[in-house]
C-alpha cells in the first residue's frame, strides 16, 4: 500500500496496455482522463437515462434565465429610452437675470463671468423677444431669438448653421412647417424682409428654450442694451450640475445676479426610478430562477436515492467521494448549463423579434448593456444548477458504500 | 513491496464487530481469526445473520473492525482514513457481487474500466483484454441489459480484476445463475486464483463449497477453521515478537520459516 508499490503497479499496468495497445479501442468516445471529463461523459449519460425529467428540469432553468434575461433586459430598454428621450433636458441650463435684485439684463462682462465660471460647456447668450412672422401665405407669434453662435446649440436640418450669425433668418423646425417656407424664401419679421438662411432639425427633446417655434436672428438686429437669456450647453447631465454649481459660486457668489434653470436634478430622479423599475423586474424574474434551482434539487435527490446502489457500487470499487461528488455535480451543471444556453438564445431572438415587431429604437435594443443582462441571465442559469445540486451530490456521495450496497 | 514466503494475502487476527443495538450491542463478529493465502480459495457458509455479510465488509474494507488487527498482503489496514480506505480498495481487493451491479449506462468494456475511470490514461485496452480472456470479447461494447447473467458475472469478475487485486471477495457469486452457469463462473474463480490471486466466497451454494480449498463456517460471529491447522500452530510464539515490527508483528516471529 506504500506509494512506490503504487507506482510499480501502474508502471507494469501502462506497459502492459502498450503491449497491447492496437486493438479497437482508439475510436471509442469514453475515454477515461484526469480531469472533469470522465465525470462529464458518466453526467451525460445519466442524464439520458431519464429524458423526460431531464428534459422539464432543463426547460425549468431555461425559462428562469428567459424570464432574468428578458425582464432585466426590457427594464433596461425602458431606462435607456427614457433617458434618450429626456437626456438634453438635463444637459442644458438656461441663465436669466434675477429681477428681484434689480438686474435687467446681463451684460458682457457678466457673461464673460460665465464663461470663466463654467469652463467647458458652451455659453451662448441670447436675446430674446416676440415678434409677428409671415410667411408667403400664413403667419404666427412666435419667440425670436437673437444668436451669435447658433452652431453651439443647434443642428440644421436645411442650409448651413453660420459660424458667426450676421444676416438671414435661422427658423425652427415648427414655424418652417407651419408657414410653409424653406431655405432662400423669405419672411417678414416686424416689417422687415429676411431671407432664410437655414432651418433647424427638429428637436427630439424638451430644451427650455423651445427652438422648434421660435426665429433665430443675428444680434444686430436686436438694440437691447444687455442679454435676457444665457444657455449653458453640456455635453451630459453631470457637466451641467457642475457648471450651474459653479455659476451658484461665482457668479452669484456675493448676491444671486442670475436665476438657473436646470433639469439635471429631474433627470436623476427619473433615472433613480428607472434603476428601481429595473431592479424589481430582475427580481421578478429570479423568482423564476430560485423556482428552477427548486426543481433541480428534486431532481437530483430523486435520481440519487434511485441510483444509491450504483454509486454504492462506484465507492466500493475505488472511485474517491471527489470524484463522485464531481459526476453528480456535472449533471447538475449540465442541467443548468444547457437551461441558460437555450434561455440565453431564447432571449437573443425574442429581443429581435421586438425589434423587428416595434417602433423600439435599434440603438436601445442593441445597446452593449443589454449584452450583460444575457451574461448575468447565463452565469445565474449554470449557478443556479451546481448550487441546488450541491447538497444531494454530496449528500450521495458521501453515503457508506456499505449502507448504500444493502438491499 | 516483495512477497514473503508464508505472507498472507488478508488475515484478520481477533477481530470483533459489534453495532450499537437497543439494550446491549449486537455482536457480529466475535474474535475472528481468518487468514487466507495468495492463490487460496476459502468459502464461507453459515445460516443467515450469522455475520457473513459483515465479514466480507470488514475484510473488504468497507467496515471497519471494533477491536482486533486487519492486514491485506502484509500490510496492517486496521485503522485507515476513509481516503485511504477507498485507496486500498482500489489498490488490492476486487469484489464480485450476487446482482452483478454493473452500470447500466456504461458498456461491457467500460464497466470492467469504472474502477480506473478517474485515473490519468486509458484503461480501455486493458478491460478489453480482460473480456477477451473471459470470452466476451465480441460483447466489449454491449449494454448490460443485452447481456445473459453469466456474462454479467464474468463481466463483474473482470471488473474486480482491472486493477490486479490481491483478494477477491464474492457475496454469493453464484445466488442469481443456474447451476451451468455456476459452475463456469466458478471455472472463471479457478483461473483467477492460479494467478495468485485470493479468493473469498461468501455463500449458500454447495457447489461453491467443491470448488473451495476450505470451507469455514461462521456461526453467531464466531468462525471456525478460519486459520489453517499448520499455521494455527506456527501462530503459537507470535505474540511475543510484537515488538520487533509492528507491522508484522507475527512475520517477524515466523520469518526464518519457508
Amino acid at each position: 500500500m506504500t506509494d512506490t508499490e503504487t507506482d510499480g503497479k501502474r508502471f507494469a499496468r501502462s506497459g502492459r496496455s502498450d503491449a497491447s495497445g492496437d486493438s479497437d479501442a482508439s475510436g471509442r468516445s469514453w475515454r477515461p482522463a484526469p480531469s472533469w471529463r470522465p465525470a462529464i461523459a458518466m453526467a451525460g449519460r445519466n442524464l439520458r437515462r431519464n429524458r423526460i425529467r431531464t428534459v422539464l428540469a432543463v426547460l425549468g432553468v431555461c425559462i428562469g434565465v428567459l424570464a432574468v434575461a428578458t425582464l432585466g433586459i426590457f427594464g433596461n430598454v425602458l431606462a435607456l429610452g427614457a433617458d434618450d428621450a429626456i437626456g438634453d433636458v438635463g444637459t442644458q441650463i438656461v441663465l436669466s437675470p434675477n429681477a428681484d435684485a434689480g438686474i435687467e439684463s446681463l451684460s458682457d462682462a457678466d457673461v464673460a463671468e460665465i464663461r470663466r465660471a463654467v469652463g467647458e460647456p458652451a455659453v451662448i447668450p441670447l436675446y430674446t423677444d416676440g415678434a409677428l412672422v409671415s410667411g408667403a401665405t400664413d403667419q404666427t407669434f412666435t419667440t425670436v431669438y437673437g444668436v451669435e453662435e447658433p452652431g453651439l446649440a443647434f443642428e440644421a436640418a436645411e442650409g448651413r448653421l453660420p459660424e458667426r450669425h450676421r444676416q438671414g433668418a435661422i427658423v425652427g423646425a415648427g414655424i418652417a412647417s407651419d408657414l410653409g417656407v424653406g431655405v432662400g424664401d423669405t419672411v417678414e419679421i416686424e416689417g422687415a424682409q429676411i431671407r432664410i438662411v437655414a432651418v433647424l432639425a427638429e428637436t427630439q427633446t424638451f430644451s427650455p428654450v423651445a427652438p422648434d417655434d421660435a426665429v433665430f436672428l443675428p444680434e444686430s438686429a436686436f438694440a437691447a442694451d444687455g442679454y435676457d437669456q444665457v444657455l449653458v450647453v453640456s455635453e451630459s447631465g453631470g457637466e451641467a450640475r457642475e457648471a450651474a454649481e459653479s455659476i451658484r459660486e461665482s457668479v452669484n457668489a456675493r448676491e444671486d445676479r442670475v436665476d438657473i434653470f436646470e433639469l439635471a436634478a429631474l433627470v436623476d430622479e427619473i433615472d433613480e426610478f428607472f434603476d428601481l423599475l429595473g431592479t424589481f423586474l430582475l427580481g421578478l424574474g429570479a423568482i423564476s430562477l430560485v423556482v428552477a434551482g427548486v426543481s433541480i434539487l428534486n431532481v437530483m435527490l430523486m435520481s440519487t436515492v434511485e441510483r444509491r446502489q450504483e454509486i454504492g457500487v462506484m465507492r466500493a470499487v475505488g472511485i474517491r467521494k471527489r470524484d463522485v461528488l464531481r459526476v453528480l455535480l456535472a449533471e447538475a451543471g449540465l442541467i443548468g448549463a444547457i437551461g441558460a444556453v437555450l434561455g440565453t438564445v431564447l432571449t437573443a431572438l425574442i429581443v429581435l423579434g421586438f425589434l423587428f415587431a416595434t417602433p423600439a429604437e435599434t440603438a436601445v435594443v442593441l445597446d452593449p448593456t443589454n449584452g450583460y443582462y444575457l451574461l448575468l441571465a447565463l452565469v445565474f442559469g449554470v449557478g443556479v444548477g451546481l448550487i441546488s445540486g450541491a447538497y444531494p451530490a454530496w449528500k450521495a456521495a458521501s453515503e457508506r458504500p456499505v449502507e448504500a450496497l444493502r438491499d | 513491496m516483495a512477497r514473503t514466503a508464508g505472507m498472507y494475502s488478508l488475515e484478520l487476527r481477533g477481530v470483533d464487530k459489534q453495532y450499537a443495538g437497543g439494550v446491549k450491542p449486537v455482536i457480529a463478529l466475535d474474535d475472528v481469526d481468518f487468514a487466507v493465502e495468495p492463490g487460496e480459495f476459502v468459502a464461507v457458509v453459515g445460516p443467515s445473520g450469522s455475520g457473513k455479510s459483515t465479514l466480507l465488509n470488514v475484510c473488504g474494507l468497507l467496515d471497519d473492525p471494533t477491536g482486533g488487527r486487519r492486514l491485506i498482503d502484509g500490510t496492517d489496514v486496521t485503522n485507515l482514513s476513509e481516503r485511504e480506505r477507498t485507496a486500498a480498495r482500489k489498490e488490492s481487493i476486487g469484489f464480485v457481487f450476487q446482482d452483478f451491479h454493473l452500470i447500466p449506462t456504461l458498456s461491457a468494456v467500460e464497466n470492467v474500466a469504472l474502477p480506473t475511470a478517474f485515473d490519468p490514461g486509458d484503461a480501455t485496452d486493458r478491460a478489453a483484454d480482460l473480456l477477451d480472456r473471459f470470452g466476451l470479447g465480441d460483447r466489449l461494447d454491449h449494454d448490460p441489459t443485452e447481456l445473459s447473467g453469466g456474462q454479467k458475472q464474468r463481466v463483474a469478475i473482470a471488473r474486480s480484476l482491472i486493477n490486479e487485486p490481491d483478494l477477491l471477495l464474492a457475496d454469493e457469486p453464484t445466488g442469481n445463475l443456474d447451476t451451468e452457469t455456476g459452475e463456469a463462473i466458478l471455472g472463471e474463480f479457478e483461473r483467477v486464483r492460479a494467478d495468485g490471486v485470493a479468493v473469498v466466497a461468501v455463500t449458500h451454494d454447495e457447489l461453491v463449497e467443491e470448488y473451495a480449498d476450505r470451507v469455514v463456517e461462521l456461526t453467531d460471529g464466531v468462525l471456525s477453521g478460519g486459520v489453517r491447522v499448520d499455521d494455527r500452530e506456527r501462530d503459537g510464539d507470535g505474540n511475543d515478537s510484537e515488538a520487533a515490527d509492528p507491522d508484522f508483528p507475527w512475520l517477524a516471529g515466523d520469518g526464518g520459516e519457508p
